[in-house]
């Protein structure tokens, strides 16, 4: 009998084993994945945020808190929308106060003393969905608490005005009426995408644009303008209207509807915020194209044929550089064989049409399987440069597809 | 004051500023008034302006800075936008609900007011921030669209701004100057003490000028959403803006009260502002010099209204 009572608690220790071994398929027990992730102890990380309103902006922070904090032992602590450097300064102070041990920014009124401060105070510091100019990378690439950018390089934000344009010109369309979004402001990001449109229409038409009709020269015109573009004939095109900024005043909306209505117009643009601007003047005969987010209330445009073009960035694109920043703070940081900081880009899904966009809308808001999961970005912890890399690369629809399977 | 004199007092403003707009648009090339799209937006902008007008004016006349009328605006026209769209009513319900929910909320507003007795401009900052958040987290940030629903987006047409316009003209003219109501606002105007002292509830009157400036702004909230169809949220005050649209035709509405009904001056004020912006769409002048131009507008006409004697004896002796 008593052998027998040794046997069965043998069996049923051996059971109790093998049945940890097999349940916990990441954790060995210690709190650390198989990957090496330490999910034993909670990691705050804050976020800097410019705009908390935006459609783009509201995705991200979902992909942030409703699925990556579900998934890993993480806090993101979510700073207020900052409107200059002092208050991103403040906010910063804020989180380090509250021991945050990373700091994901997606707010640049002034970002290298956002890392200056973060690195003074030994806080890991990345930027998402953007990148430092050549300058300012230079200064930090060494910095071993700056974990690097990873976002549309200003080349890829040019690309996306160039294909856009493109896309109608291709189709022989000739009359423009663009939205240059906050380019009057000196966003850099609008100001790459407003001269991608014209030099697209520079080499449809067969003219320039006050002289200028490459990626270079357009830059600089645009800036010459003091950003304050004005509609002009290139060749055979038409940039028929031109509307900038933000004012959302009476004289602003009338600009709006001025462009749509005026009946030579064919195609209306957009570098950003296409559906609240253009979409309500849009005539049924035209054509509205823009770079934004995708949302419910885009894919049913797009549906309506409304909008006919969209092009944007997906919400788990940020997924990448929040692993970097954790693999930093857990002791693995990713660098280039030089021990530099990451400089990576990142490019938009296009959908021209409304499967299309449904399809890149039903990944991107999903909080259960997004575009990219946990299991996907865990191969990313403590990996090499050139394997990150080549990740963060494919980013096309097709592309995160496939690695999913 | 003969008559002729009023009707100068009242008109000279606008018609000026109709003269001077337009001869700058004839020396560029352009005319002001060149197709109904043109009328639509000067249409709209009085609608907008002369709303704004209305409501801030309700409560500074009587000392009460009002924050958070731009705030009312967003937050009605939040609820009744959702409402509007989720069981597809049509725009004549939506405004309906706007005008409830502005008056309701701003009913609110003036019952905080009254009731922890701080100074109004705090508590309007708290109400507008308290909106504010409120929008947001109804909407989850997102705000609220509807660009695929044209029945709405048609509303905007110059017969229902010129109706919106006049009733709201009507409406201001009868309760503020041929009502019980707005005689005890007049009467706390000029004297509060000695009006509270013949039984007049100051505390009421407060709370009803709150309510109605939350209707006006209700109005002004569907207005604006309905231009766009889409409602985009506002935090850190970011509501606030529309409120400084209102202080030119304010200012220049004063004035003509001295000539006629100062509620006509207000809309006279709002017509003379919103050539000004549709002279700024039709030469397509950037927004930069827009804020210069209309700040020295501004600052210039309070220079007049604070000069006026000494400007007129100026002529006088020459």
């Amino acid at each position: 009998m008593k052998s027998m009572k040794k046997v069965l608690v043998l069996m049923l220790s051996l059971l109790l084993v093998v049945g940890m071994f097999g349940c916990s398929k990441d954790n060995d027990g210690s709190g650390k994945s198989t990957d090496g992730i330490d999910d034993s102890t909670n990691v705050k990380i804050g976020v800097l945020v410019a705009d908390a309103t935006g459609a783009e902006a509201l995705a991200f922070r979902s992909y942030y808190e409703n699925y990556i904090q579900k998934q890993y032992n993480v806090t993101f602590m979510y700073s207020d929308e900052l409107a200059d450097a002092a208050a991103e300064a403040s906010a910063i102070d804020n989180f380090i106060a509250n021991n945050c041990k990373a700091i994901i920014s997606f707010a640049s009124a002034d970002r290298p003393a956002q890392i200056r401060k973060c690195a003074e105070n030994k806080v890991y510091y990345a930027v998402a969905t953007g990148t430092l100019s050549d300058e300012e990378y230079k200064e930090f690439k060494d910095n071993e608490y700056y974990v690097g950018a990873i976002g549309p390089d200003l080349y890829t934000e040019y690309l996306a005005g160039y294909n856009m344009a493109k896309y109608y010109l291709d189709q022989g369309k000739t009359k423009f009426a663009v939205f240059g979004g906050a380019t009057p402001y000196y966003v850099d990001m609008h100001i790459y995408r407003t001269a991608g449109i014209l030099v697209a229409l520079c080499e449809a038409g067969g003219g320039n644009y006050n002289g200028a009709s490459d990626m270079g020269s357009m830059i600089g015109t645009i800036y010459g303008m003091n950003c304050q573009l004005t509609p002009a004939v290139i060749g055979s095109v038409e940039l028929v209207s031109y509307i900038g900024g933000y004012d959302f005043d009476d004289a602003w909306f009338g600009k709006l509807a001025e462009a749509a209505n005026n009946p030579s117009v064919e195609v209306l643009l957009a570098v950003g915020s296409g559906l609240d601007t253009f979409a309500a003047f849009k005539k049924p005969n035209q054509f509205l194209g823009t770079v934004d987010a995708y949302t419910a209330d885009a894919v049913k445009a797009m549906e309506a044929g409304t909008l006919n073009y969209l092009a944007g960035k997906f919400s788990a694109s940020i997924g990448p550089i929040f692993m970097a920043t954790l693999s930093a703070v857990q002791g693995k940081p990713i660098r280039t064989a030089n021990g530099e900081a990451l400089a990576l880009s990142q490019g938009y899904w296009v959908a021209t049409s409304a499967d299309e966009a449904k399809n890149f809308y039903a990944v991107d808001s999903s909080t259960t399987d997004p575009a990219y999961t946990r299991a996907m970005l865990d191969t990313l912890f403590g990996a090499s440069y050139d394997d990150f890399a080549k990740f963060v690369g494919a980013f096309s629809f097709e592309e995160i597809q496939n690695l999913k399977k | 004051m003969t008559k002729g004199k009023r009707l100068a007092g009242t008109i000279i403003i606008p018609v000026l500023v109709l003269i001077i707009t337009n001869v700058i648009c004839m020396s560029r090339g352009v005319t002001m008034f060149e197709n109904s799209l043109n009328w639509l937006t000067f249409a709209r902008a009085v609608a907008n302006v002369s709303l704004v007008t209305f409501a801030l004016s309700i409560n500074l006349n009587s000392g009460r800075f009002d924050f958070s009328v731009g705030s009312i605006a967003l937050l009605s026209s939040v609820f009744s936008a959702t409402l509007a769209v989720n069981h597809e009513l049509s725009p004549v319900v939506m405004l309906a609900l706007s005008l409830l929910f502005g008056m309701l909320l701003g009913l609110a507003s003036g019952l905080v007011y009254v009731t922890v007795k701080l100074p109004p401009m705090i508590v309007s900052l708290a109400v507008a921030l308290f909106y504010e958040g409120m929008a947001y987290h109804f909407t989850k940030g997102h705000g609220v669209s509807f660009i695929n629903n044209r029945e709405l987006l048609d509303f905007a047409s110059i017969p229902n701004y010129l109706i919106i316009i006049a009733v709201a003209l009507i409406f201001m003219i009868i309760v503020f100057d041929h009502t019980t109501f707005g005689y005890e606002y007049k009467a706390l105007q000029s004297g509060q003490k000695v009006s509270v002292n013949i039984g007049i509830n100051e505390k009421k009157n407060a709370v009803i000028c709150y309510a109605i400036a939350g209707l006006l702004m209700g109005a002004q909230g569907f207005v604006s959403s309905t231009t766009t169809g889409s409602i985009q949220m506002a935090l850190n005050f970011g509501s606030i803006g529309p409120m400084f649209m209102a202080f030119l035709p304010m200012f220049i509405g004063g004035y003509i009260g001295r000539f006629s009904n100062d509620k006509l001056g207000y809309l006279l004020g709002a017509v003379s502002t919103s050539l000004i912006s549709l002279l700024y769409v039709r030469l397509d002048v950037n927004s930069s010099v827009q804020q210069v131009v209309s700040a020295l507008l501004l600052v210039g006409f309070l220079i007049f209204l604070n000069n006026e004697n000494r400007i007129k004896n100026l002529f006088r002796k020459h």
